[in-house]
C-alpha cells in the first residue's frame, strides 16, 4: 500500500509540472497586446510596480526565462502582486478564495455520491419493480437540464417566490459587520467541526467489528452516532457565533442542493450498472446461501464490491470541479476561485489567473490523488498487484 | 463407509418427494425438474449424476431456495426433518441455510467475493448461525480449527481471495461449509475445473471429514467415475427426470438404464474390465419441449414403439434399484458393450 501510494504521489506531482507549464503558456498566447503593453495600458497600476514588475518577474527578458522565474517564485511561495487589485498579493486572495471552493464542493460532492450510491443501489436491487422507472427518470431529467437555466429557476422559486435561502452571495455583509471573526475562520470552524464529528464516528464504527459480542458492536455503534451528532449539536447551540454559522449555512443550502440534483443521477446510474453486473456474481449466490438476510447481502456484498466502478467515476468528478466551479459560483454569486479565475482571465490579471489556475490544478489533482488512495483501500487486488 | 450403512435405517434428514418445477419464460416453461425422488439419511452420500442441462444444479438451488426468480414449484416436496421448505417463509428459510443445509460451490466459480478476507466471509455466516455466539476470539479459533481440517494454515484467514490458489480456495470453501455443522452439504461440481492430482486430494478430504463428522453429503456431478469414488447411493437424471436410482455400486457395475449405460460405457474404467468405450451422441433435449414417452428415447439405441408413446415409470428391480424404462431387461452387462 505504501508503494502504491508513493507511485501515485509521485505522478501527480509530475502532471502537475506539465499542467504547470501548460497553463503559463497558455497565458502568454492570450490574443491581443504583449504583457508590457498591457501593464502600461492598464491604469490601476501606478508606474513603479510596472517597472518593479518588469525587472522582478523579468518580463523583458525571452519567454523562456520568463517561465524559469516564474517557475522560481512559484515554487518558493512568491506569488506576485495582482495587477488588477493592485495591490493585493495574489496569495492573499487564494488563501481567501480557495477554502470557500473546497467547502462548496467538497459539501455537494459529498451529497452527489451519497444520493447517488443510495439511489443506484435501490434501483438495483428492486430492478423491475414499482419506483425504478419514477426515480431513473428524475434522475436523467435532472441530469441532462440546462444546468445554468435549472440554476437560475431554483434560485427564482427557492429564493425569490418563496423566500426561504437568500438569493446568492456567501454571506450577508450586514450580519456580519461587528463579527468577532472573519467569514472564512468560521467557515473552516464549521468545516473543522464536521470533519472531526464525522471521522469520531466512521473511526468509532469501524473499531467496533473487533469487539466480541454483536450486541457490544451495536451499543458502540448506536453511541457513537448519538454522541457524535450530539456533540455537534452541543457545541453549535451554545456557541456564541451560532448566527454567523447560520448565515454561511443558508447561503450553503441552494448551491449544495441543486449541485446535487443535477450531479447524483450520475453517480446513480453507475451504481445501478455496476450493481446489476455484481448481483449476477456467484459470491452473491455464496451469500444468499449462507443464510445473511437481504440487506447484509445487499450492502456487505453487492452495494460493496459495486463501490469499486463508482469510486473511479468520483476520480473525474473531482476534475470537473474546475469547469463546474466558474458556472455555479457565477449563478449563485459564490466568491471562490471560479470566479476568481474568471474575472482574472476577464482582466487579463495573468499573476491572479496564473495562480488560479495552478491552484484549481492542485484542487483537481488532490482529489484525484484522495480518490486513487481510495481506490486501494476499498480493492484488496489493486494493493497486491502494484506492490509486486 | 460401512459405519455409515448402520445408521441408514434411521428416517431420511432430507427426503424429496415427486418434486416438479419449471422455469417459466418467455416461450414458454421449461420443466427442469420433473417428478424427482430422492431421500438422504444421516451420516450417507448421494450423488446426482448427468449431464449439463438436465437438473442437477437446479435441485440442488431447490434445496437451498435459491432458484432463479422466474422459478416455479408445481408439486412435490422437500423434507428437511420432516418439514417442508416449500412452505417455508423467508426468514425461516435463512435460518435452515448453511445452518442445517450448506454447499460446497464449484472450485471455478467466484465463490469468494474479493473484497473481503476469506475469514470475514466464513466468520459473516457463524456470527449468524452459531448460537451461542461465539467471541470474535473464539471464532478466529474455530475458523482455525477448520483450516487445519481441511488442510489449510489457519493464518490464511486473514489473507484476500485472489492470494490463494485454486485447490486452497476450493479448500476454503469446504471450511466455509463445515463452519455451522450442518447436517447435510450439498457438493456441486466439487472438483471441476481442478487439477486432477488436487481433485483426489479433495474427494478423499471430503470423505474423511464426513467419516470423521458424521454428515450427509449430496454430490452433484456430471462425471460418473467422481460419484462412483464418493457415494453410497446415486441418482442418474436426464432431462429433469430421475431415470435410475440405487446402491452405487450395483449402478456403477451393472446400469440397467440405457442412459447410464451409455454414460458409463463412455467412461474409461481404470480398475473395471476392459472394454471398448462409446460415444453418446447426441444432445439432451431442448425442455421447453420435451419428446413424448420416454425423454431418452431419441438418443436410445433399445428404443420401441412403447417408449415414444409412454412415459416409463421408476420401477424397483430389487435392492433399492430403480430404473424408468421399458426395456431395462434388454440392456447387455457393461462389459459387453453395444454391439454396433
Amino acid at each position: 500500500m505504501g508503494r502504491y501510494v508513493f507511485k501515485r504521489f509521485i505522478q501527480m506531482v509530475l502532471l502537475f509540472l506539465v499542467f504547470f507549464a501548460l497553463s503559463w503558456i497558455a497565458l502568454q498566447a492570450i490574443p491581443g497586446n504583449s504583457i508590457e503593453q498591457q501593464l502600461r495600458l492598464n491604469p490601476n497600476l501606478p508606474p513603479e510596480a510596472i517597472t518593479q514588475a518588469l525587472e522582478r518577474r523579468g518580463l523583458d527578458k525571452p519567454p523562456i526565462e520568463q517561465f524559469w522565474i516564474y517557475t522560481k517564485d512559484f515554487f518558493t511561495g512568491d506569488l506576485g502582486v495582482s495587477w488588477s487589485r493592485y495591490p493585493q498579493p495574489v496569495s492573499s486572495l487564494i488563501a481567501e478564495r480557495l477554502p470557500r471552493t473546497v467547502m462548496l464542493f467538497s459539501v455537494a460532492l459529498l451529497f452527489q455520491y451519497l444520493v447517488g450510491f443510495q439511489a443506484g443501489k435501490y434501483l438495483a436491487w428492486r430492478r423491475n419493480k414499482r419506483g425504478e422507472m419514477a426515480i431513473t427518470i428524475a434522475g436523467v431529467s435532472l441530469f441532462t437540464v440546462f444546468y445554468p437555466w435549472f440554476g437560475l429557476m431554483m434560485i427564482l422559486l427557492f429564493a425569490v417566490k418563496l423566500g426561504w435561502v437568500p438569493t446568492n452571495g456567501f454571506i450577508v455583509e450586514s450580519i456580519w459587520r461587528d463579527a468577532p471573526l472573519s467569514a472564512n475562520r468560521m467557515m473552516m470552524t464549521m468545516f473543522t467541526s464536521l470533519m472531526l464529528v464525522t471521522a469520531f464516528i466512521g473511526l468509532t464504527v469501524w473499531a467496533s467489528a473487533r469487539l466480541d459480542r454483536p450486541s457490544q458492536r451495536r451499543m458502540v455503534k448506536l453511541g457513537a452516532w448519538v454522541a457524535g451528532i450530539g456533540a455537534f449539536f452541543v457545541y453549535w447551540l451554545t456557541n456564541d457565533n451560532l448566527v454567523y454559522a447560520k448565515d454561511i449555512a443558508v447561503h450553503l443550502v441552494l448551491p449544495v442542493s441543486v449541485l446535487t440534483m443535477v450531479g447524483f443521477a450520475g453517480v446513480m446510474l453507475i451504481t445501478r450498472t455496476s450493481m446489476l453486473e455484481t448481483m449476477k456474481e456467484d459470491f452473491v449466490l455464496t451469500a444468499r446461501a449462507k443464510g445473511l438476510t437481504e440487506a447484509m447481502v445487499r450492502d456487505r456484498h453487492a452495494a460493496r464490491t459495486a463501490l469499486l466502478p463508482v469510486s473511479t467515476s468520483l476520480v473525474l468528478a473531482v476534475a470537473t470541479v474546475i469547469d463546474g466551479g466558474i458556472i455555479t459560483e457565477s449563478i449563485f454569486g459564490w466568491p471562490g476561485m471560479g470566479q476568481l479565475l474568471l474575472a482574472s482571465v476577464v482582466a487579463e490579471d495573468i499573476p491572479v489567473a496564473l495562480a488560479a489556475f495552478s491552484f484549481t490544478g492542485i484542487l483537481a489533482l488532490l482529489g484525484h490523488f484522495a480518490a486513487d488512495v481510495l481506490y486501494g483501500v476499498l480493492d484488496p487486488r489493486i494493493r497486491v498487484t502494484s506492490q509486486g | 463407509m460401512t459405519d455409515t450403512r448402520e445408521l441408514s435405517n434411521d428416517a431420511p434428514i432430507l427426503d424429496v418427494r415427486n418434486l416438479v418445477m419449471h422455469y417459466r419464460t418467455e416461450k414458454g416453461d421449461v420443466s427442469a425438474i420433473e417428478d424427482v425422488s430422492f431421500s438422504l439419511k444421516a451420516g450417507e452420500s448421494f450423488g446426482l449424476v448427468g449431464e449439463s442441462g438436465c437438473g442437477k444444479t437446479s435441485v440442488a438451488m431447490a434445496l437451498l431456495q435459491l432458484q432463479a426468480e422466474n422459478a416455479g414449484f408445481e408439486g412435490g416436496e422437500i423434507l428437511l426433518n420432516g418439514k417442508d421448505l416449500l412452505l417455508m417463509g423467508p426468514s425461516e428459510m435463512r435460518s435452515h441455510r448453511w445452518n442445517d443445509i450448506s454447499m460446497v460451490f464449484q472450485g471455478a466459480m467466484n465463490a469468494w467475493n474479493p473484497v473481503h478476507k476469506v475469514g470475514a466471509q466464513i466468520k459473516e455466516a457463524m456470527d449468524l448461525h452459531v448460537k451461542p455466539q461465539l467471541s470474535h476470539s473464539e471464532s478466529r479459533e474455530r475458523i482455525g480449527q477448520l483450516f487445519e481440517m481441511v488442510g489449510l494454515d489457519p493464518k490464511m484467514m486473514d489473507r484476500y481471495p485472489h492470494e490463494f490458489s485454486g485447490g486452497m480456495r476450493q479448500r476454503a470453501v469446504i471450511a466455509m461449509a463445515l463452519s455451522c455443522d450442518p447436517q447435510i452439504i450439498i457438493a456441486d461440481e466439487p472438483t471441476t475445473a481442478l487439477d486432477v492430482i488436487v481433485q483426489d486430494q479433495i474427494l478423499s478430504e471430503l470423505k474423511k471429514i464426513q467419516r470423521d463428522l458424521g454428515m450427509s453429503i449430496l454430490y452433484i456431478s456430471h462425471d460418473i467415475a467422481v460419484i462412483a469414488e464418493v457415494t453410497d447411493r446415486m441418482g442418474v437424471m436426464y432431462a429433469g427426470k430421475m431415470v435410475e436410482t440405487g446402491p452405487t455400486i450395483d449402478i456403477f457395475h451393472n446400469p440397467k438404464h440405457p442412459y447410464a449405460f451409455l454414460l458409463l460405457s463412455s467412461t474409461p474404467s481404470i480398475t473395471g474390465p476392459r472394454r471398448k468405450l462409446a460415444p453418446l451422441e447426441g444432445e439432451p433435449p431442448n425442455l421447453l419441449d420435451p419428446p413424448d414417452g420416454c425423454r431418452f428415447h431419441p438418443r436410445c439405441p433399445f428404443v420401441t414403439d412403447q417408449c415414444r408413446t409412454e412415459e416409463p415409470p421408476l420401477a424397483d428391480i430389487g435392492a433399492g434399484h430403480k430404473v424408468a424404462c421399458w426395456n431395462w431387461e434388454s440392456v447387455p452387462p457393461l462389459s459387453e458393450g453395444l454391439r454396433k
